[in-house]
């Protein structure tokens, strides 16, 4: 069986929000919501490695 | 990084005024165009230790001395603006993370020498030659994966059981860096309020050639890659730049005033031949360059080292999108080719202002300022940054003749 194709990460992702969904089975509530932490927290994630490359 | 908290307590009237005259200043003249009087915007790293009375030690592990520090310099000195720390390697952040590529001061080096970078041997390299695809095909995953454990001492390699010190080097480099970048916000609020202050830059950026030159292959190991495998090295230079500018936009001054400290290292002569330069460093960087001022957001295009025969290219970039800093170039020759299109700041030798006179000094300025600064967009500044060797007293004779001399 062939990998699932890995999606292309854009800047300011470490896991992309397309990845991070599939684990839920469903959301019952406003998924909307929980995307926009998601991708706000990630992003902190991503800010790190790439100042300790530029900054540190 | 230059935010300034909500909660900061309103200034006194006087300092308000006296920021609100420098921020004019200073922005006039990065727009350049005349302002009132020529700005004085030093780069001072470990000259505000000595001035301060810390050791480089002491600035560099504990960031309030540094902070401490700066605004000292900023009180005594009239200076319209400073970077809120020039000792911006905080080594309690490295030590967290446990990077191997730095030498501390007070630990691996005297107590009053100035941190450094340890290049690893080139056979050594934090990334290997035959590593560029996995770079180029997830840059992030890649520093995560291949870089961070092998430029820490804590941080387990991919697939290895994790370890103790593994999960402490992120949780503590994480929450040590969100410490130290919020701190930034209150230590520029006490520069504008307690000596009315510009907080000079804001924002980070480095060509992606020098990123892979400094953190990377090594400065040796890219020479050998840009005859062995150049479309590797465009090619992941072209995968680094849209990383890049998202972080320098990221931390960019919300009201567009300050620029983005672009800092440069290999992009100059005699590191690259001219045809390597065109080929390898420019063609992203001035993409990044471009892409912010679209957005708004100019860059403090710092060019250290002898950049004059690059001059050609630099005028290619959009009209007032950059300040253009000199250190060993010809700064009469740079105002001819670019002054026009750009503002201008530095040209003052850091070894004048280490072994020469004050005398020797305000003789340099007042030829530096008839020289670039007539028509406006020319801003005051050391060559180069101003490291523990600089002199007190020259600093204070470039800073009095600018303010004498350099009215309009």
């Amino acid at each position: 069986m062939s990998e699932p194709e890995k999606p292309k990460i854009e800047p300011g992702a470490c896991v992309p929000w397309e990845v991070k969904r599939k684990e839920f089975p469903e959301i019952r509530g406003d998924e909307e919501i929980v995307r926009r932490i998601w991708e706000d927290v990630d992003a902190l994630g991503y800010l790190y490695v790439w100042q300790c490359l530029l900054s540190f | 990084m230059s935010a300034e908290p909500t909660s900061a307590k309103p200034m006194p009237a006087k300092m308000e005024r006296l920021y609100t005259e420098r921020l004019q200043r200073y922005v006039t003249a990065m727009r350049n165009e005349k302002p009132d009087r020529v700005p004085i915007r030093p780069f001072v790293a470990e000259f505000t230790a000595v001035y301060a009375g810390y050791t480089c030690q002491e600035v560099t592990q504990d960031y309030e001395n540094a902070f401490a520090a700066a605004r000292k310099c900023a009180a005594d000195f009239d200076w319209d603006a400073v970077v809120a720390n020039m000792v911006y390697g905080w080594s309690g952040l490295t030590q967290a993370i446990g990077l191997k590529y730095y030498a501390v001061p007070g630990v691996d080096l005297p107590p009053n020498t100035g941190f450094q970078y340890l290049e690893p041997p080139q056979e050594n390299a934090w990334m290997q030659p035959d590593e560029y695809d996995q770079l180029i095909e997830d840059p992030t995953g890649y520093l995560f994966g291949v870089w961070l454990p092998r430029v820490s001492n804590d941080v387990s390699p991919m697939g290895q059981p994790t370890t103790y010190r593994n999960n402490l080097s992120f949780l503590k480099g994480g929450m040590a860096m969100w410490q130290y970048f919020n701190a930034f916000g209150p230590q520029v609020a006490r520069l504008r309020s307690e000596s009315g202050t510009v907080s000079a830059i804001s924002g980070i950026l480095k060509a992606p050639f020098d990123i892979i030159a400094d953190k990377l292959r090594g400065y040796k190991g890219l020479c050998m890659d840009m005859f062995r495998c150049p479309d590797r090295v465009v090619a992941a230079c072209e995968a680094l730049a849209p990383h890049l500018l998202h972080i320098a936009a990221g931390g960019a001054d919300p009201d567009r005033n300050v620029p983005v400290g672009l800092w440069m290292h290999r992009g100059c002569v005699p590191f690259l031949s001219p045809d390597q330069f065109e080929k390898f460093y420019w063609p992203t960087l001035k993409q990044i360059i471009e892409e912010l001022w679209q957005r708004g957001i100019q860059t403090l295009f710092y060019a250290e080292g002898e950049w004059n025969p690059n001059l050609k290219y630099i005028a290619e970039l959009p009209e007032r999108s950059i300040v253009y800093h000199v250190d060993r170039g010809d700064i009469l020759e740079v105002h001819r080719a670019i002054g026009h299109r750009f503002c201008i700041s530095g040209g003052i030798p850091n070894d004048l202002l280490a072994f020469g006179t004050a005398a020797e000094v305000r003789d340099c300025c007042k030829r530096v300022i008839d020289g670039v600064a007539g028509d406006g967009g020319y801003i005051m500044d050391a060559s180069a940054i101003m490291q523990d060797d600089t002199k007190v007293d020259n600093v204070r004779a470039m800073t009095d003749v600018t303010r004498e001399y350099g009215v309009y």
